[in-house]
């Protein structure tokens, strides 16, 4: 084969070429620690890490809801333990009152005490947390119950995103644990379970919500509470739609201040009916607390998932995308050996020629 | 008989063809590093003999011509390669810009700011009461649209940097088919009288080749004048003979360079744009019209699909004051969309309570349209329900990283395959200076001892002349 100049100096300037461009890929390895700095490196991997860190970033926000969410749980919770504790004392004292051995101041003195427990009751119903009331439903800024018990929030979840697709509501509204509404099969419509996930779903959640609330209104102008020491803590309906009787909540409010009336007025019937619904509100307030416990525990369930999800991604971007720092190493001492060995050669054929002989 | 004085002729030839020899040894050791030079070799043949009695007896030596060491099957093999090699650069250069857009290995690109869009409803649907997430909110849709916006304009710029590779690539065609033209007429001059126009044609291959790393051509050349016709694309005849047609570039109505062609003098111009297959202009033209056109417009759908479906969302919640929803994102309504032009909803930008979390008016705590609003980064809302804002966006980086490798990976092969068409031809055509040195012996000594014969002659003539005095 016939060899030129101008070949030798092309090859020798296309393997330094080579060796240079081997060089600076591995030093750009071996200083990013990673094996992919542009998607062309490997548009497959690089696809990969690239959605694996949008979920990681999504996961670690959902993560940041549940923590909100899974706080707000367990304040309501700790309000409600100490709710049932006001409760159990309420039947305690009111067992106490309901003996006749027991006479008229005594049942005065009571009556005190459990006032003071109805004011507990009341100021924890308007509990907050931040600025945001526990038991107001969705209306979070206004005081929900007025100092009578009349109930001003909504019965609206505020329900909290713990992965794609899955939600958990994070509070309870005061009317289902204070008044009892919606516990039992009192004709209320409770809310759907459904979140609505997009726009139409959204439309039609706002005409569902309508409807129910019309229905709800119309039922509640069909109830008529009366109070009074021979009704305590009862509830009287009229109308068609009276439901079965015996499935209702209990109203904590009306139960204890009828309580209240009863003891002070030394109305020894008054105070033994009021005993039997202050079981029932130990009850519901146990109900809500189940359910409460229920979505902690779903939160718990969600979080340990998604933590283990973002370690996988994490590994799973690590094993894709980090170069083997031992391996560009060894690489990168080969190249330069090669790279030193082509420099070596070409500067010795280069020089020469048959003109250096001809002397 | 021979005579002394056909000795003395002998000589003299023998003188003058190895000063030519020696002067084209000299004329290629100068141009070994010249580009596109084939070495040249004078072709020495025997003088026609002379007839003495029943002897024919030689004459010496004599030029036959000077031709170059040239293969052009080999030459035409690395236009075509080259040519291709230039469209390969063509699109791998462009596509490499194109992927350092999209490179969100190094800077937080699209998918991050979408990504943190979408996050801002989260923590908004996690305290819809607040003022600060709203502003977060707002911060971030902005976020994301300043992104969108940036890419866009780095598209476009791209898209500029290719129509000015384009136009500045017509003006040098526009130098090289005038070179050509010049060098046919001179070729044609040269070589009516027999002789070869070894250095012109060098030039002309020379040339050819620089034209085909622009565009496609076809060359055929016409064996009776020796002059090169060229025609570039499919219709577009830049040299014919010794004259030569120029190009020249326009705008299209969407601001592209397109290349034009004038079919006769001051008649209809045709455009030819499309005809660019090969060389680095029709890289530019295929990654300009095939790849950035696409990518602008697919980045111009993922915008807007968010944006409406977004507005859609936000305009059915109720806002902080219990109002309903307000379009978030301003985008116009005809259809008329453009990236360029995106922007928040300007109330929303000034009050971000204006920001619509809840489904009923008046419950600050209800977050249902918050939620349904982040809700839509995981529905397949593009390409009627196939993928999701993120699937669509990702697939993308992902098939721009598959064409770049492929193309990079097309570019060395093709580089691979000229450099060894180059190295061939070297082989063939190119200067070795140890063989031109030893040639350079060669023609010495053959020059010394013609002037020895020449000497020889002197000495026997005066033999001769000698003979009268004895």
């Amino acid at each position: 084969m016939r060899v030129t100049d101008k070949m030798n100096q092309a090859q020798i300037m296309n393997n330094i070429q080579k060796s240079r461009s081997e060089l600076s890929t591995l030093q750009n390895q071996a200083s990013t620690g990673k094996r992919i700095t542009k998607p062309s490196d490997d548009p497959i991997g690089a696809t990969k890490v690239l959605s694996n860190r949008g979920e990681i970033k999504n996961l670690e926000q959902f993560e940041r809801g549940a923590q909100n969410a899974r706080l707000f749980l367990e304040t309501t919770e700790s309000v409600l333990a100490q709710l049932s504790e006001s409760i159990v004392r309420a039947k305690e004292l009111a067992l106490q009152a309901a003996n006749d051995t027991n006479g008229g101041s005594p049942r005065e003195m009571i009556g005190a005490e459990i006032e003071q427990i109805n004011g507990a009751v009341m100021e924890m119903a308007n509990r907050r947390i931040g600025e945001r009331y526990l038991f107001a439903g969705h209306k979070t800024l206004t005081q929900p119950f007025t100092k009578d018990g009349q109930y001003s929030g909504d019965d609206g979840e505020m329900k909290i995103g713990t992965n794609k697709g899955h939600f958990i509501a994070m509070n309870l509204s005061g009317d289902k644990v204070f008044l009892g509404r919606g516990v039992g099969a009192d004709g209320k419509i409770k809310p759907s379970g459904e979140t609505p996930q997009s726009v139409d779903e959204l439309q039609n959640y706002k005409i569902s919500e309508a409807e129910r609330e019309f229905k709800n209104d119309e039922q509640d102008e069909s109830r008529i509470e009366t109070r009074g020491p021979a009704s305590v803590g009862r509830i009287q309906r009229l109308g068609k739609e009276d439901p079965v009787i015996g499935g209702e909540g209990v109203n904590i409010f009306n139960l204890m201040q009828g309580l209240e009336v009863a003891l002070k007025a030394n109305d020894k019937y008054g105070i033994q009916d009021a005993l039997e619904p202050l079981d029932q509100a130990l009850n519901q307030l146990n109900l809500a607390r189940a359910e409460i416990g229920g979505r902690v525990n779903q939160l718990n369930a969600s979080t340990d998932g998604n933590q283990k999800t973002i370690i996988d991604n994490k590994v799973n971007n690590s094993l894709v995308e980090d170069a083997d720092l031992f391996k560009v190493m060894t690489d990168l001492n080969k190249s330069d050996t090669t790279l030193k060995a082509t420099l070596e050669t070409s500067g010795k054929l280069v020089n020469m020629s048959l003109l250096d002989f001809l002397r | 008989m021979a005579k002394i004085h056909g000795l003395l002729d002998l000589g003299k030839r023998g003188l003058m063809i190895n000063q030519t020899a020696l002067q084209t040894t000299s004329h290629n050791i100068a141009n070994r590093g010249t580009e596109g030079f084939s070495r040249q070799r004078v072709d020495v043949q025997t003088s026609p003999p002379v007839w003495e009695g029943n002897h024919r007896i030689g004459t010496g030596a004599m030029a036959g011509g000077i031709s170059r060491t040239n293969n052009p099957w080999l030459e035409k093999q690395i236009e075509r390669e080259g040519s291709q090699l230039a469209f390969a650069e063509g699109r791998a250069t462009g596509l490499q810009k194109i992927e350092g857009v999209f490179n969100e290995q190094t800077i937080k690109g699209l998918s991050g700011s979408i990504s943190d869009f979408f996050n801002s409803f989260r923590e908004l649907a996690s305290n819809p009461e607040s003022a600060v997430a709203r502003t977060v909110v707002r911060d971030n849709s902005v976020a994301m649209i300043n992104n969108f916006q940036s890419v866009d304009r780095q598209v476009d710029n791209l898209t500029k940097e290719l129509n000015s590779q384009i136009e500045a690539g017509v003006g040098e065609i526009n130098q090289i088919t005038k070179e050509i033209a010049k060098l046919n007429e001179k070729i044609l001059s040269v070589e009516i009288t027999g002789t070869n126009a070894n250095d012109e044609r060098d030039r002309r291959d020379l040339l050819v080749k620089r034209l085909a790393d622009k565009v496609d051509i076809n060359y055929s050349e016409d064996t009776k004048t020796g002059t090169l016709n060229i025609t570039a694309g499919k219709t577009g005849i830049l040299v014919a003979g010794t004259s030569y047609e120029q190009l020249r570039t326009g705008r299209t109505a969407d601001n592209k360079i397109q290349v034009l062609y004038e079919l006769s003098d001051g008649g209809s111009v045709v455009d030819i744009t499309d005809q660019f297959k090969r060389g680095g202009i029709g890289g530019a033209i295929d990654v300009r019209d095939n790849i950035v056109t696409d990518i602008k417009n697919h980045i111009e759908v993922l915008s807007y699909n968010i944006s409406n479906e977004v507005n859609k969302a936000h305009m059915e919640g109720f806002d902080r004051n219990g109002q309903q929803g307000q379009m978030l994102f301003d985008i116009p309504q005809d259809g008329q969309f453009v990236i360029e032009n995106l922007k928040l909803n300007k109330s929303i930008q000034d009050d971000a309570s204006l920001i619509a979390a809840a489904a009923k008016p008046n419950s600050v705590g209800d977050n249902t349209t918050a939620n349904v609003i982040h809700s839509l980064q995981f529905k397949p809302l593009m390409n009627d329900g196939q993928y999701t804002f993120d699937d669509f966006y990702n697939a993308k980086v992902g098939q721009i990283g598959t064409l770049t490798q492929r193309e990079n990976s097309a570019f060395e092969t093709q580089k691979n395959i000229v450099d060894q068409l180059k190295n061939t031809r070297e082989g063939i055509s190119g200067v070795n200076l140890d063989e031109e040195a030893s040639k350079m012996i060669e023609f010495q000594k053959s020059f010394e001892a013609s002037a020895r014969i020449i000497k020889m002659a002197d000495e026997m003539f005066d033999t001769v002349l000698s003979l009268k005095r004895m």
